[in-house]
Order: C-alpha cells, then structure tokens, then sequence
C-alpha cells in the first residue's frame, strides 16, 4: 500500500512509527529505570571465593561458641579432679 | 543505464547482508544445539603444563596495573613455569614504580622499561618488544585493564595439547558493566560476540578470532611468523589469520574467563571501535587473497574468513544500500524493480537484516542467565547507527593514509579509569 501524500495519511504513518518504536524501546526504558538485571556475569572463581566467604564467615560465631564451651569443658574437669574418688 | 547499475548494486548488496544474515543465524542456533553438550576437548591437567610467559604491555596504566599484577601473583599455574613480562611502554605516571616493586618481590615477575623516545609506537610495538624476552613455550596476553580467573592458564593452555593448535582465546566479560548506558551496552556486545560468535566458530571449526588479550600464541609459531606486525592497527586479526594461512588451528574457550574495564563514554568508545575498524580494514586488504587461494582452509573456513574479514565494511555497505534505495525511489525508470519492491527490501534489511545480530546478543544473554539484559537490546540499534559512521570515517581515514602514504602508528589506546576495582571489591 503506497501513501497518497495527504496530511492525514502522513500523520498515521508518523504516528504508527512512533508508536512502534516506543512499544520497541519500552522494555530498554523500564530495565534503565529500575534495573532488575543480575549485573555483570561473576567469573566462576570469583563466585565460589565469595561462596567460600559467605560460609566461613557464618562458621566463626560457632568456632567463638566451640572455644567457650572448651573453656568451661576445662574449668568442670579441673573442678572434678579435685573431688574424691568416690568409687574408690 | 544508470538505474540498471544501481540495480545490480543493490542486488549485490542485498546478497552481502543475506550472507552476514544467514551467519548470524547458524551461529545463534549451533551454539543453541550445543548449550548443554560437554566439548570433548583437552581438560586441564598436571600432565600437561607447558611454560608459559605472560606479556602485558602498559603505557600509563597506573590506576589498574596493580590490580593485576596482584591477579598474577594469585594464579593457580605453578609459578616454576610462570614468567611474567610487564613492557612499560615510556608511561609517564608512576606505572614503573608500581611494577618494579612486583618485581622485586617475585622473581617470575619482570619489567621491561622502554623510553619515551623508543615507545608510544603502538602495541605490536611493545609486544614485539616483549616477546624478545620471553624465554618459555606459550605466551599469553593480557591488557593491563583486565582481571583473569585465577585457573585461566591451565584452560588456555590445555588446547595446545594439539599440536595443531598455533593460538587459543578466552572469553571477554565486561567488569563495570552497570556503571553507565555505554558499558551496558559493550557488555551486550561482548556477550553476542563471545557467548554465540567466537563459541559458534569453535564449534563449527571455522576461524574463532584470536583477540590479542586473554589470548595465548606458541612462541615458536609467532616467531616464525615474524612476530607482530608494527604497520597493522588490529595485531591481533592480522595474526589470526598468519596463523591459519600457516596451517595452523585457533581455537576458543568459553570457560577460561577473563573481566575488562569497558569504555564508559561515547568519545572512547568512538576511539576504540575507529581503530578496531581501521584495523580490521587493514588486514581485509592485507590478507584477502591469501585467504581465497590458501590450501590450508577449508571451502567454509575461507567463507568465515572472508565474511570476518569484511564485517567492519559491512556498516558503510548498509549506508550505501540506503543511498541507492533513495535513488532508485526517486528514479524515473524502473527496468527490475517497483517502488514497493524497493520499499520490501529496505524493510527486509532494517528488520531482518538487523534482527539477526540482536538476536544473537539475546540468545547469548539467554544462555547466560542474564534474560533481563537482554531488555536493553534494542538500544543496540543506537550503537548500530553510531558504528556506520564510525566505520564510514575509518574507511575514509585509511584511504586518505594510503593516499598521501602516512606510514607509522601511535598507540591510541584506551583510558583507564579503574573504577572497574570497585566492583571486584563489591
């Protein structure tokens, strides 16, 4: 279908040009505005060293804990080895 | 007579684009086909641990050269094979300090210091100068911006197991890639180039191109070649294809990763896409013929060749088809072709033609995990536009330089900024 040349024909090729390349470039606005995308791809070393962070990182209040209880395990044996031997 | 001309242009020129069409969608689909096929190719392994030499030339890289030497001190390779040669390239900031100091604390690591007066001649320049004090068996290249995995030696390395294999590319992966609209895009770039592009030419045993960083070279192969070529802005391109006219493999791994700190304005990404188009110009004409009359590439490598060869003119082809759709539009005789004829044409090529390449960036993030980003491809269509006249003017530059026969190069290298370090951090 060739335009005749009239205005109005001319305005509704404008306009559906122009609403093509909106609908087009939509999704580019909305990633731009609020991106939700992941962020540069993690190269795999990279990636498993901060995993291996993450996970020492939650393994130090249980090695504080483990300390703690060798100290008080110390404490009760120095307590029961001043006790008699009952057995005896 | 004049119209029957531009007929048969425009007819030449839609074959041209058909040609990089249809490329692009055999590309996308292989690497499709084999998204979940494990290669059966060389592994890393003990048994196999050439020497390597790592070259990394720097001219006022003070803001990332620690970053990496820092990466180089990390790697997995056993550092009995590791040589590591820095060419400081007359840098007029405080890079040879900083290197110098790595020196002194690990002995595979050395400087190479070129004055100011022998430097700024461009990079084959420096590699070449580099590559004189390379004593070991491959080299590996890496630009002063980038970060590598820290098992990228062994991945690079474990494809020279053939002996058939002369050079070997790693994958390119964009580091400061939410900083700006300009590296998000060279990120979606990178991804279609390397994800679909370089994997799909590896599987299909066509012509992967080596990329002149996170690439490793034999040391002999290159020697006999006669090193870098100081008169070619793309060394790189021009080796790939010594190396294959000399019999030779190269080959891609998409695993054996390595980050970059991408161009984050218009003004240096037009630099860099002028002197990789000018580059790459210069070796379509330098190595054309060699490719059309070798005996050691197969009928599709030639075809690969050619079409890699040309893709830097394939922008001003698509400037070209315009002005002769124009023409033809506005002529008064129509031998061939109607009006609506021109009209299906300059759709099929904005559409179709254009498609092809997005589509492979799309599937490319797809296979990344990175649908989102994918969002973003259509802006691609900007940086489409901003290439046609940046190639257009590279072509113009080359034959204004052929012309008046400048000779000689200077090293118009990237600026790196460092903020990449930030992201490394986070």
């Amino acid at each position: 279908m060739i335009p005749d040349g009239t205005p109005t024909t001319f305005g509704v090729l404008i306009l559906g040009v122009s609403s093509f390349v909106l609908i087009m470039l939509l999704p580019a606005i909305l990633e731009l505005k609020k991106p939700r995308d992941a962020g540069p791809r993690r190269i795999m070393d990279d990636a498993a060293m901060s995993q291996l962070g993450i996970v020492l990182a939650s393994l130090e209040p249980k090695e504080e804990q483990m300390e703690l209880d060798l100290a008080i395990l110390k404490r009760l044996a120095d307590v029961i080895a001043v006790l008699p031997n009952l057995e005896a | 007579m004049i119209t029957t001309i531009l007929e048969l242009v425009f007819v030449f020129l839609t074959l041209v684009v058909v040609a990089y069409l249809v490329r692009h969608y055999v590309f996308t689909l292989t690497v499709i086909k084999n998204a979940n096929r494990r290669k059966d190719d060389a592994e890393p392994s003990e048994d196999y641990q050439p020497s390597v030499s790592v070259l990394i030339p720097a001219h006022n890289e003070s803001r990332v050269i620690g970053r990496i030497l820092r990466r180089m001190t990390e790697l997995t390779y056993p550092k009995n094979k590791l040589q590591v040669i820095v060419v400081d390239d007359g840098s007029t900031d405080s890079t040879g300090k900083i290197v110098e100091q790595y020196a002194r604390e690990f002995g595979y690591i050395e400087v190479v210091s070129r004055s100011q007066e022998q430097g700024g001649h461009g990079k084959p320049a420096v590699l070449n100068a580099g590559t004189k004090h390379a004593k070991n068996e491959i080299m590996v290249c890496f630009d002063a911006d980038y970060y590598p995995q820290r098992g990228i030696i062994e991945k690079l390395v474990a494809r020279f197991v053939d002996p058939k294999v002369g050079a070997v590319q790693g994958r390119v992966t964009v580091l400061n890639e939410p900083r700006n609209l300009v590296t998000r895009l060279v990120a979606l770039e990178r991804i279609g180039g390397y994800r679909v592009d370089q994997e799909a030419r590896d599987e299909l045993r066509l012509i992967p191109q080596f990329g002149g960083t996170v690439g490793a070279v034999r040391r002999e192969l290159l020697e006999r070649l006669g090193g870098w070529d100081e008169s070619i802005l793309a060394e790189d391109t021009d080796l790939t294809f010594r190396v294959c006219l000399a019999g030779y493999k190269v080959r891609y791994v998409n695993d054996a990763e390595c980050y970059e700190e991408a161009v984050d304005s218009w003004r240096a990404y037009w630099k860099q896409r002028h002197r990789w188009a000018r580059g790459h110009m210069q070796c379509a004409f330098k190595h054309l013929w060699g490719v059309l009359k070798s005996r050691n590439l197969t009928f599709w490598q030639k075809v690969d060749g050619l079409l890699l060869l040309n893709v830097y003119f394939l922008p001003i082809l698509t400037l070209l088809s315009c002005y002769v759709c124009i023409l033809l539009f506005f002529s008064t005789s129509f031998q061939l072709f109607t009006v609506s004829w021109a009209l299906i044409a300059i759709s099929f090529y904005s559409f179709v033609g254009n498609f092809a390449p997005f589509f492979e960036v799309g599937i490319g993030a797809y296979l990344d995990g990175r649908k989102r980003a994918g969002w973003l491809i259509p802006l691609l269509i900007f940086s489409f536009v901003y290439n046609i006249v940046i190639c257009s003017k590279a072509f113009v530059d080359l034959f204004v330089s052929k012309l008046f026969l400048k000779r000689g190069s200077c090293w118009h290298k990237t600026v790196h900024s460092g903020d990449g370090n930030s992201y490394i951090m986070n």
